[in-house]
């Protein structure tokens, strides 16, 4: 399948420092990526550039094989992004901004859809002056999705949303990915990019440290987790420090599986031990941890290089 | 092309500064029409209908800070990026953005010609005769068209710096501010522009003898000598300078950073 976004070795400057490091991907259609990295490491300017905001200094970029420049960029006709902070003109409605930017057939149709997939009703008629964040921030993402386009591209979508929206959108993101959309989503919410993403971007200092799946990542890292409730949590503390099980901080009782044969261990040995088992859950490894440990490898391993260099 | 012209314009028409500014422009044609009715001595009639009853100075001053604004609330309400990443280039998007412009001053004439019209029929219909003559083979009322055209083309030669210094400076205050010193700065160096360009006649090209093309034609035998140009030379120039300063701001749109 050919993909809707793809980045080949691409280069950006601000003056002289050097901010896009060869980067390259591509995106598959119909995937939730997500594009994740620590502050200043380059994920907005590669988006703004992505979308034809920043001029870039070598390699290409091409949206559904068309290339885009900042002068020239019609394939973002198959786009629709939020990136920042949504841009809103306190003098018009959030209806208003919608029309505006409504394109194609069927503008009313998309309007109305997108109002109610984000449960916009009770504000839309209002002037975007009086909106809280969360409003705002809807709309923006509405914005983004009104041409339902077949990419989408979201800096920080859930910044403001109160949990009801932020299952809202998940909910959208997740239905408009079945029939096909592609989205690209950068956020620190990394516990709720771990819900949506199946792929992941990872960048460091301008350099993309890896493209993998959601899954590979998570089990790369080999963190799983072991949680359990029993009759006496004390004693089977005790019991796992004795046997030299790893534990984790966490008040509740969380042994780190090493391998396949912790869990039976693990039971066989509270049992013996007088302790009754409540309850057994098997925790993945999480996206925070995996992340850190990914840019701490990847930063090692530059570390390493450039003193093998000198 | 014209999707955004019309996206430009509903933004326009949806601002509450309009509508407050062309009832202040109709208020004050109005004014300026009773008051040339009671004091016709003070108020010459046919002088006011020439000068569309004081309506060109507002709708300077208000198509300035229509232009800076244009371009500026993009960035001040950080609303730019939305309107770039679609599929269109940038230069439609700063071409649209003159378009509407151009389309609003067109309007702000249109508007305040026929309220000027409408004003001499209820106040001035015995008193006034608009079609007689008033000097060069010119009645009053087509003089006070002429100015209109020519203020027309020298207040885009003041637009078209004020939307180079608002995609310069991303700054209303600094657009806005230049360009009504630009409005007064011609009236204000006359007399040292006359003095240089009888000294170096070339010295007339520059941009602000171009703004005095309307009191050229107001007062016809006065400036011509001064400036040494002909009327179809301040045409030319004003279009000529338009086009330059357009063409810079479109370099510098197309070049910048987002």
């Amino acid at each position: 399948m050919s993909s809707i976004l793809s980045v080949q070795n691409l280069n950006k400057n601000f003056g002289n420092k050097h901010v896009l490091h060869d980067v390259s991907f591509d995106l598959t259609p119909g995937h939730i990526v997500g594009l994740v990295g620590p502050n200043g490491a380059g994920k907005s300017t590669l988006m703004k550039t992505m979308l034809g905001l920043f001029n870039y200094d070598s390699g290409s970029i091409k949206i559904a094989g068309e290339k885009v420049t900042p002068q020239k960029h019609e394939s973002l006709s198959k786009v629709g992004a939020l990136i920042e902070y949504p841009g809103i003109y306190p003098f018009l409605t959030g209806w208003d901004h919608l029309q505006l930017f409504a394109d194609g057939d069927h503008q009313l149709i998309h309007i109305q859809k997108i109002i109610s997939q984000l449960n916009m009703d009770s504000f839309i008629k209002r002037k975007a002056k009086g909106y809280s964040l969360g409003m705002k921030q809807k709309l923006g993402i509405a914005l983004a999705l009104v041409n339902f386009p077949d990419l989408v591209i979201l800096d920080e979508p859930m910044n403001g949303l109160d949990p009801e929206a932020t299952k809202e959108l998940r909910d959208l993101i997740i239905s408009e990915s079945l029939k096909g959309t592609t989205f690209l989503i950068s956020s620190h919410i990394l516990s709720e990019l771990q819900r949506l993403a199946q792929d992941l971007l990872i960048i460091d200092e301008g350099r993309i440290v890896q493209q993998t799946t959601m899954h590979d990542l998570l089990a790369s890292q080999g963190k799983q987790t072991i949680m359990l409730m029993t009759s006496d949590d004390k004693k089977a503390r005790q019991l796992l420090k004795k046997a030299k099980f790893k534990t984790t901080p966490d008040p509740r009782v969380e042994v780190v599986a090493t391998d396949d044969h912790t869990m039976p261990e693990v039971l066989h040995l509270l049992v013996e031990g007088g302790v009754d088992i409540l309850d057994v859950t098997r925790l993945e490894g999480n996206l925070e941890s995996s992340l850190l440990e990914v840019l701490k490898q990847s930063r090692i391993k530059k570390r390493l290089a450039e003193e093998e260099a000198e | 092309m014209w999707t955004l012209v019309r996206q430009e314009s509903f933004k326009l028409i949806r601002k509450n500064s309009t509508w407050i500014s062309t009832s202040f422009l109709v208020g004050v044609e109005i004014l300026f029409a009773f008051l040339a009715r009671i004091y016709p001595k003070t108020f010459v009639p046919a002088n006011m209908f020439e000068s569309l009853y004081f309506s060109r100075p507002i709708i300077n001053f208000y198509m300035i800070a229509a232009t800076a604004t244009i371009i500026t609330m993009e960035f001040q309400y950080g609303t730019m990026k939305q309107v770039l990443y679609r599929r269109y280039s940038r230069g439609q998007i700063l071409v649209s953005k003159w378009l509407a412009i151009f389309l609003y001053t067109f309007f702000w004439y249109v508007l305040s010609t026929g309220i000027a019209l409408l004003m001499k029929a209820l106040l001035f219909r015995h008193r006034l005769n608009i079609h007689q003559g008033a000097g060069d083979g010119m009645s009053i009322f087509t003089r006070g068209l002429a100015i209109s055209a020519a203020s027309f083309l020298s207040l885009w030669l003041l637009l078209s710096v004020v939307f180079l210094l608002a995609n310069l400076f991303r700054n209303s205050a600094a657009a806005v501010s230049v360009g009504i010193i630009g409005y007064f700065a011609s009236n204000i160096v006359t007399q040292l522009l006359t003095l240089l360009i009888q000294k170096w006649d070339w010295a007339k090209w520059n941009p602000v003898t171009m703004t005095l093309y309307p009191s050229m034609l107001a007062h016809p035998g006065y400036y011509q000598p001064l400036l040494r140009m002909q009327g179809w030379q301040m045409c030319l120039g004003n279009v000529i300078y338009i086009a330059i300063f357009l063409w810079i701001g479109y370099y510098v749109f197309n070049k910048r950073n987002v």
